[in-house]
């Protein structure tokens, strides 16, 4: 009997409405077969999750118009009109004003909490490349992020040089990579690392000890964020670094086993997150594969100094509403599995 | 007065720095790169790192032997006293090592103890480099002490040593690593576990032979694992028929539901006689 069908395989940061219906159909069928949150994890049944009363939301579009006071922006189709408060930032490569960003630019809105059409913060173009560095191209440095988004093309900012090369000294291929920058059509223009360069090579990934996991059956580490693979992925979940093996992971852009020891989960899983440093949490869809997560070992140090290994790499707008900052690349995280 | 104290503290200091040269060699014989262990020399340039690395393990390992060598009558004057005052110079570096790094990356563990050592050294660990330090400068000049007689002298002797191995102890980050390591067991969520192997354990079950009746596919529809469970999703007559395996070599649980199908009239009809077995029960598989 075949007892495993090809489309068993991870769709690899899903995207699409039969994504999102499957996610769906497997949260049911769940429910369903187990009925009850915490069945999963030993001291999960003590964790409770209360809605918060004014939670942080955030939206992604394209930039249609804007002026220091009034921002336009294309969502899903749908033209909205944000106000930008008197304090509101804006980020573009760096701190930037609001008259810099051009239409056209894809932005990321951080509302203020309760207000649906007030903007606290504005992220204009920033994009993200993690991976492996395959070599380099007419000066350009081409970086393997798996094989849903394959091979990335990275320019590092002159201004940037020094700082990148201070966090990432081996360019060279095999060396990890982990940069944060303008996005401009398919190349990323490095302004900052967003971690720096691990001690070994991505193919000799170094396996640590387990994240900690507190009698609470929680387990901490760092959070990171991703762009979307494509355009319509889902807005709000989590690329999970451990995706049962069995699955055939279509991300998975090494065979070497993960940096830390995280509990094997499937697409359509539940899982909370709560950022230490903010004590936001929210319960949110595993929607595909963190196979580039896998194979950093590093530490956050947001708030504190977090224990080793990526655990969730979110969503841009489930990393802004849990309260992180994309330019910081990642927040101290703790993750319990089992809703 | 404490005489034999002082030339125990050699022995210590040997076994410290043997045992932190073993558990580096371990970690790089089994990455196959010295890499591995240049957290322990990250303040040094990037091009130093690997041969501060081999020069750190080397100089432990020497250090050690040279100690053990220097024990007793063999290493009576100027030698020993050499080696002691640079055991205590190794660990002085150390220690200011140790502050460095706590003040520039906060982020990596010291690699003193290879794997062990994998969290951010705190203040702990600066206090126990400075013992040693300390320890090593006290061992100088012990000489070759007779062991203290039996009675008050002798149980001194002792306290002193097992009050110094407990402190060295609770400075100890390593010392929870290794015993949390020694009393792990990894939990079901992370073994890996075979899909076709869970399907033949669901075949075999209580559940599955009262249910196959419903079911109308050889082929699953959809199958996960999450957790300490398979999730197996069949075609059935009145919905689907959703089987969860428990990930256990032998008698795993099952559970059972029939889901309706949204927007299937025929489910629908069926629903009210299909939906009443939800969560079926424990129900080994033999």
């Amino acid at each position: 009997m075949q007892s495993r069908r090809a489309d068993l395989a991870c769709c690899g940061r899903c995207a699409g409405p039969e994504a999102a219906a499957r996610i769906a159909r497997r949260q049911r069928y769940r429910a369903a077969v187990q009925p009850g949150p915490g069945r999963g994890l030993a001291g999960a049944d003590g964790i409770h999750v209360s809605a918060p009363t004014d939670p942080v939301r955030a939206v992604t579009g394209t930039l249609l118009d804007i002026s220091p006071h009034i921002a336009v922006v294309a969502v899903a189709g749908e033209e909205q009109r944000f106000t930008l408060t008197a304090g509101a930032t804006v980020w573009r490569g760096g701190p930037a004003g609001a008259t810099q960003l051009r239409p056209g630019e894809r932005v990321v809105v951080r509302l203020v909490p309760g207000r649906r059409d007030v903007a606290d913060k504005i992220w204009a173009s920033i994009g993200r490349v993690a991976g492996t560095i395959s070599g380099w191209d007419d000066g350009r440095l081409l970086v393997d992020e798996g094989v849903t988004k394959g091979c990335q093309a990275v320019v590092i900012s002159p201004r940037a040089r020094n700082r990148v090369a201070v966090r990432f000294p081996q360019l060279e291929p095999g060396s990890l990579i982990d940069v944060i920058g303008l996005r401009r059509g398919q190349v990323l223009e490095a302004t900052m690392p967003a971690t720096s360069q691990p001690a070994y090579l991505a193919y000799r990934v170094a396996r640590g000890p387990a994240a900690v996991t507190a009698a609470t059956g929680t387990i901490s580490g760092s959070a990171t964020w991703h762009e979307p693979a494509e355009p319509d992925e889902e807005t709000r979940g989590i690329a999970y670094p451990a995706i049962g093996p069995e699955a055939g992971c279509g991300e998975a852009a090494t065979d070497a086993p993960g940096c830390v020891d995280l509990p094997y989960l499937a697409v359509g899983s539940m899982l909370l997150v709560r950022n230490e440093c903010t004590g936001a949490a929210r319960l949110l869809p595993v929607t595909g594969c963190g196979a580039v997560a896998r194979l950093f070992h590093d530490r956050c140090v947001t708030c504190g100094t977090s224990p080793r290994g990526r655990v969730a790499d979110l969503t841009i707008a489930s990393f802004v509403e849990l309260g992180g900052e994309l330019e910081r690349g990642c927040f101290n995280a703790t993750i319990s599995a089992g809703w | 007065m404490l005489a034999f104290v002082r030339e125990m503290q050699v022995v210590l200091l040997a076994v410290i720095l043997l045992g932190a040269c073993a558990a580096k060699l371990s970690r790089v014989l089994r990455a196959r790169s010295v890499r591995v262990i240049v957290d322990a020399t990250v303040l040094f340039p990037r091009r130093l790192r690997r041969r501060a690395a081999m020069a750190l393990c080397i100089t432990e390992f020497s250090l050690g032997l040279s100690l053990i060598a220097t024990i007793g009558r063999l290493g009576r004057g100027g030698w020993a006293d050499g080696v002691r005052l640079a055991t205590a110079v190794f660990f002085l570096l150390a220690t200011c090592a140790l502050v460095e790094l706590r003040e520039h990356r906060p982020d990596l563990g010291c690699g003193c103890f290879g794997d062990f050592s994998s969290k951010p050294p705190g203040l702990r660990s600066v206090a126990r480099t400075a013992l040693f330090s300390a320890a090593a400068l006290a061992s100088i000049r012990s000489g070759t002490p007779p062991l203290p007689p039996p009675g008050l002298a002798a149980a001194q002797d002792l306290g002193f040593l097992v009050t110094e191995l407990l402190l060295v102890a609770v400075l100890s980050p390593e010392l929870e690593e290794a015993l949390a390591r020694l009393g792990y067991a990894e939990p079901c969520e992370m073994h890996t576990s075979s899909p076709h192997r869970a399907v033949a354990a669901l075949r075999r079950s209580a559940a599955w032979r009262s249910h196959c009746g419903l079911i109308t596919g050889d082929v699953p529809a959809d199958m996960w694992r999450e957790l300490c469970w398979w999730y197996v999703v069949y075609p059935g007559r009145g919905g689907d028929v959703v089987f969860a395996v428990e990930v256990r070599p032998h008698r795993p649980a099952v559970h059972t539901a029939v889901v309706p199908r949204p927007g299937d009239p025929a489910a629908g009809q069926n629903a009210s006689a299909a939906q009443p077995m939800p969560a079926s029960g424990h129900s080994p598989a033999f």
